[in-house]
């Protein structure tokens, strides 16, 4: 039987929302969903699925390349070999995704964002979202992808019923790797998430000495300063001023972004602002597609001028 | 310890404007200036760290064409030993074929090492899949997106992955291992001009890719490039500086902000 098999994230006891999009990327490509999971109550809906196959094992060994790749291939053992195996495009997904491709001489496509059925071809990024690759399997063979969040959510259906459950043995864990505990990020005065008025800084800028320029800028017009992931690994600012993925997610009146091109993971920290102004050198820079108003100029000059008129 | 880091000479792109060509069958880049992938910069800086701290040492390792000497020389200024150049003219899309090079290559040059760390993701093909692909191949335990080595102790590294929204966890993970190493783990060190001229002067080995591995062994295939699909896009300010700050603050003074 062709099926998809789903390795599902959850951490903590929650459901990723990401997950919908490994989902709707195995409705999309027209094949049974058969979705991984460990034991316990995790919020699902479990008609959108067709099988639901519990691994009996404690959440935190679950998401753990090696064990991973154990309960794969006793689900192979059981139900056959998937047509495709889908993760998400996340800090887990990519690390479980490639281990189990390189041990089981699996093709791999990751960060995966469009899908053309017709011709069974992969969209992924390159070079942060300026050009997409179409790509094929070579092989044929079980393929293995990581999908990236909000790409197929829209594509999940339901199937009216509920779905089948099964369960499969997980080992009680290995001495090659060990999770140890959770550590949460240091909380300090700054709150970029409550701000109504974010001026927000990208490499576009050039260097950590034009910082204290964009600070007086922010003090002239009342905003509060952030930074992309590449400022931030840079130490121009510190990490509590971070917009993405791997930082805050904020939604503020206004996000004037400033030398951002706009990397996937950093729109998804802030494509629901009420309103987005870009500043950006390369007029194909993929923050036009998601800004309400876009400059094509460097956002240096663009700074001064502003405190120019800001100073009468 | 003895650490093999991957590096990668890749496009630096940010700032240009990326044109396809050949109905989307190449991404011209003769314009466009080349560096060290980003990751890799941290990934060496990561090793030498390690390496300054209890003796051992690093060795760059880099596919690529004649011009990826470039990025071996920067590791080596950088503290790096020596470096070594698996040479191919052409550009590889499939990551699994370059773990499998890179399987054969360690197995048959018989390199010996405690742990090999790559970057997350090379800024160009971004697939974040190099080093897992290549440790499911030699069954050693593997890590990615690591954010901080805490210690290394009785053989085991014990490190923190980054997650989502701020959230990390704490690992312990068994040498010899492959870790992929996450930016802004690190600050690293500035090399100059001379530091990279000096390592000129240090060995780099030439190895020919296609001794180890194929094109025809690619398990994916790569049809063409094509542009995002274009969304709503925002409306363009367009005219003198002066104008379109003007209209910028007029926006800010609509929205309530400033």
């Amino acid at each position: 039987m062709s099926y998809a098999l789903i390795i599902s994230e959850v951490r903590r006891g929650v459901f990723e929302e990401r997950n919908l999009d490994s989902i709707g990327m195995a409705h999309l490509a027209g094949k049974d969903a058969f979705l991984l999971i460990p034991e316990g109550n995790y919020n699902l809906n479990n008609s959108i699925v067709n099988k639901i196959i519990k691994a009996k094992l404690e959440e935190s060994l679950f998401l753990n390349p090696l064990i991973i790749t154990e309960l794969i291939s006793k689900i192979i053992g059981t139900l056959g070999a998937p047509e495709i195996v889908i993760f998400t495009h996340s800090s887990s997904g990519i690390e479980l995704a490639s281990y189990l491709a390189g041990k089981m001489s699996l093709p791999i496509i990751t960060d995966v964002s469009g899908y053309d059925r017709n011709e069974q071809i992969f969209f992924k990024s390159y070079y942060s979202d300026k050009v997409f690759g179409q790509f094929k399997k070579a092989k044929e063979s079980p393929l293995v992808i990581t999908v990236r969040s909000g790409s197929f959510k829209d594509h999940v259906t339901e199937k009216g019923k509920n779905a089948e459950e099964i369960t499969v043995d997980g080992p009680s864990g290995i001495e090659e790797r060990s999770f140890v505990e959770y550590v949460e990020e240091e909380k300090t005065g700054v709150d970029i998430t409550k701000a109504e008025f974010l001026l927000s800084l990208g490499r576009g800028i050039g260097n950590k000495d034009e910082i204290p320029k964009f600070e007086e800028l922010a003090n002239l017009m009342k905003a509060t300063i952030s930074g992309s992931r590449p400022v931030i690994d840079k130490q121009w600012l510190p990490k509590e001023r971070q917009v993405g993925t791997s930082g805050k997610t904020v939604k503020p009146k206004v996000y004037l972004a400033m030398g951002i091109s706009g990397a996937f993971q950093h729109i998804a920290g802030m494509k629901d602002s009420e309103c987005i102004i870009a500043v950006n050198k390369d007029p194909e820079a993929p923050i036009f597609q998601y800004a309400h108003y876009g400059i094509v100029a460097d956002a240096n000059k663009i700074r001064d001028k502003l405190k120019d008129l800001l100073q009468g | 310890m003895d650490i093999l880091v991957f590096v990668k000479r890749v496009a630096a792109t940010q700032e240009e404007e990326l044109r396809l060509i050949d109905d989307g069958k190449n991404i011209d880049l003769s314009k466009i200036p080349f560096k060290m992938n980003d990751w890799d910069n941290y990934a060496v800086e990561e090793a030498v760290k390690i390496v300054e701290g209890q003796g051992g040492s690093v060795t760059a390792i880099s596919i690529g064409s004649a011009e990826s000497d470039e990025v071996l020389r920067r590791a080596i200024a950088m503290g790096s030993k020596d470096g070594i150049l698996m040479e191919t003219q052409e550009a590889i899309h499939d990551p699994a074929l370059r773990a499998q090079a890179i399987y054969n290559f360690l197995k048959k040059e018989d390199i010996k090492f405690d742990a090999i760390f790559t970057g997350v993701q090379s800024e160009d093909d971004q697939f974040a899949a190099t080093g897992g692909i290549l440790a499911g191949k030699m069954d050693l335990p593997y890590a990615s997106m690591v954010i901080g080595i805490d210690a290394i102790e009785n053989g085991y590294f014990v490190l923190r992955r980054e997650l989502e929204g701020g959230l990390q966890e704490r690992i312990k993970i068994k040498a010899p291992c492959i870790l992929s190493i996450q930016s802004g783990i690190n600050e690293p060190r500035y090399v100059s001009i001379m530091g990279i001229r000096k390592a000129s002067k240090v060995e780099r080995k030439t190895f020919k890719f296609n001794d180890f591995a194929s094109r025809g062994d690619a398990i994916i295939d790569l049809i063409k490039w094509s542009y995002p699909e274009k969304k709503g896009g925002a409306t363009m300010l367009t005219g003198e500086m002066d104008e379109i700050c003007k209209e910028i603050l007029e926006i800010l003074k609509k929205k309530g902000v400033c």
